[in-house]
């Protein structure tokens, strides 16, 4: 095609190049991070669903983003079975411990394993329960990498505890002990981190609440749904984040694309002298560099999507991070390469379209 | 014969610093149409303020300057652009085409300008052809050599049907031998299509071509005019 714009692309392929690659990390930028955000949202948030109790007991700061407490009494166990409209009740022992996948660390957790399974609707679709103080069940997910029946796990300080089973479907955390195991690795010996209460029925969870917080006072007793909840709700800093983050990528790529056509203005002056000689007006030369701009920012929004996609794979793949693409951040991730780019080149578009012809045709 | 242009006692001062000054001292002059014009002059003459003024590309200090009835004088910088889209094309010493170009789209985009986006390729063809340069459309100018970068420019100048062509200097990056084929294509532009052109040169041989030659100096035209 012999366009002004086309030509002058290809005319500077390293220029153009690098220009489209500052509009593609914007917006690689704002995929991977909501990528990041919306999968690992979603996946938590898909784990506890499957968690079938109602009711959480446990005491009150026993639960935090990355960190719990095993300071409750499994003598709780019996008396919260005693309340009226309570179905079962089943400690749990919850531990964060260093892991390489991921973010770096991963959930653990201690059960009484035919109690917690029938609970939760969980059962076995390899191997079987964990008994010794050295077995552990995994999910589906854990199996898959690289830990099979008969594999060994290190946790907990590098101690080797070997795979027995597998469980499906997933719902908490993707490795469980025994409760004896975890007490005893924890040293906390008749404790856990919280009992999750099934009721009778469901549609009471409410009353049943407030049956155990009159019964057992001086505890925390929430909801499950509140407390397994999502990213952006456990992190309400999040949305901030991501939406800095989203202007900072408007950011760079207007200034990418603002700093490359000064620079193709500058270069070019004695061309803008000759198409004001040849009746161009402030609106059409304005509108030449604006389309360059654009086109540079459509081939860097290409990139970027491309380039997002494929790193999310391969991280997903080799750190076990999940991803999630959502169709309005792609949108969003699109609009912000081209309107940065677009108000990137407004400014040098401007200088260009008030140059003076005389002095522009003279220009060397 | 009507005159296309129509220039009164134009004054031309630049500022430079804290000095003023003048690059024209009161110009008059008439080019009537289908004219073909030579002005010469010692550098520094005037000549180039002038070809300026008439395209609109500066404004007088004083005086009044009218392109095909059109006042360029108190024009705004938007309605001079349209006038100088409608009415002038421009030749200039150093070609000046677009180097990412080819000579056909060098000539298209003389027409989009023109025309806001429209296309007239037999025009284009037409105008190529006789410049002689049919084979050349598909070339970019750094595969030209000077003189046919010339008539592409010549040809890019008039395909958009101009009242006027203002040359600057046409011959001055040429040799002889193609000043003089740009020369003759000025010539039949001029004889076939009664296209009106002023030619500001040093070029005796370029001022030969043309009916009328105006000597200028220190910013004015030197009396007699001379007859070609």
């Amino acid at each position: 095609m012999d366009s002004l714009v086309v030509s002058n692309i290809r005319q500077r392929p390293l220029r153009s190049a690098i220009s489209v690659a500052g509009v593609a990390l914007g917006v690689t930028l704002v995929m991977m991070f909501t990528g990041l955000a919306r999968g690992l949202s979603n996946e938590l948030q898909h784990r506890s669903s499957n968690v079938r109790a109602e009711i959480i007991f446990t005491r009150p700061g026993s639960i935090e983003l990355t960190s719990t407490a095993t300071n409750l009494s499994t003598k709780y166990v019996e008396l919260l079975k005693k309340i009226d409209g309570v179905a079962d009740a089943t400690p749990v022992i919850l531990h964060f411990y260093q892991d390489n996948s991921g973010f770096g660390f991963e959930q653990l957790e201690g059960v009484n394993w035919n109690e917690f399974a029938a609970m939760n609707g969980i059962s076995l679709v390899e191997g079987r329960a964990p008994q010794a103080l050295d077995e552990a069940v995994v999910d589906e997910t854990k199996a898959k990498k690289k830990h099979p029946v008969g594999s060994t796990l290190k946790l907990l300080g590098d101690k080797p505890y070997r795979v027995v089973g597998i469980f499906r479907p997933e719902s908490g955390s993707r490795v469980k002990l025994t409760l004896e195991s975890m007490q005893n690795a924890l040293e906390a010996s008749d404790k856990c981190t919280y009992i999750l209460v099934k009721c009778k029925n469901p549609a009471d969870q409410i009353a049943v609440a407030k049956r155990i917080d009159a019964e057992l006072p001086g505890n925390k007793v929430q909801f499950t749904s509140d407390v397994f909840t999502s990213i952006e709700k456990t992190v309400p800093s999040l949305q901030i984040f991501l939406r800095v983050l989203v202007v900072l990528a408007a950011v760079v790529s207007a200034l990418v694309v603002m700093l490359a056509m000064y620079t193709t203005i500058t270069e070019r002056t004695r061309e803008i002298g000759i198409l004001k000689a040849m009746g161009a007006s402030r609106g059409y030369i304005v509108g030449e560099i604006e389309r360059e701009a654009l086109v540079i920012s459509a081939m860097g929004l290409i990139v970027g999507f491309v380039f997002a996609i494929g790193a999310g794979a391969l991280i997903q793949r080799t750190y076990g991070l999940f991803f999630e693409f959502g169709g309005l951040w792609a949108l969003t991730a699109g609009a912000i390469g081209l309107a940065g780019g677009a108000v990137g080149a407004l400014y040098p578009a401007m200088r260009a379209a008030n140059l003076d012809p005389v002095e522009a045709l003279l220009h060397e | 014969m009507r005159a296309l242009v129509k220039a009164e006692n134009l004054e031309k001062v630049y500022r430079v610093g804290k000095v003023d000054v003048p690059a024209l001292r009161g110009v008059s002059l008439e080019v009537e149409e289908g004219e073909l014009l030579a002005v010469m002059g010692p550098s520094g003459c005037g000549k180039s303020t002038m070809l300026h003024l008439m395209g609109g590309l500066l404004t007088p200090t004083s005086g009044r300057i009218v392109i095909d009835g059109e006042d360029l004088t108190a024009a705004s910088d938007a309605k001079r652009t349209d006038i100088r889209r409608r009415k002038i094309g421009f030749v200039f010493q150093r070609f000046n085409l677009f180097p990412t170009l080819t000579a056909e789209g060098n000539l298209r985009l003389a027409e989009r300008i023109h025309h806001n986006g429209a296309d007239d390729p037999d025009r284009r063809r037409e105008i190529l052809r006789l410049l002689r340069l049919e084979d050349k459309m598909h070339h970019k100018p750094l595969e030209l050599s000077g003189g046919e970068q010339q008539r592409v420019a010549l040809a890019r100048a008039v395909v958009t049907r101009p009242a006027i062509v203002l040359a600057d200097e046409p011959t001055g990056n040429l040799d002889s031998e193609n000043s003089a084929i740009v020369l003759k294509m000025f010539q039949e532009l001029n004889y076939r299509f009664n296209q009106t052109i002023v030619m500001i040169t040093h070029n005796p041989e370029a001022a030969s071509v043309c009916r009328r030659i105006i000597q200028m100096r220190d910013g004015v035209i030197v009396e007699p005019h001379v007859g070609a």
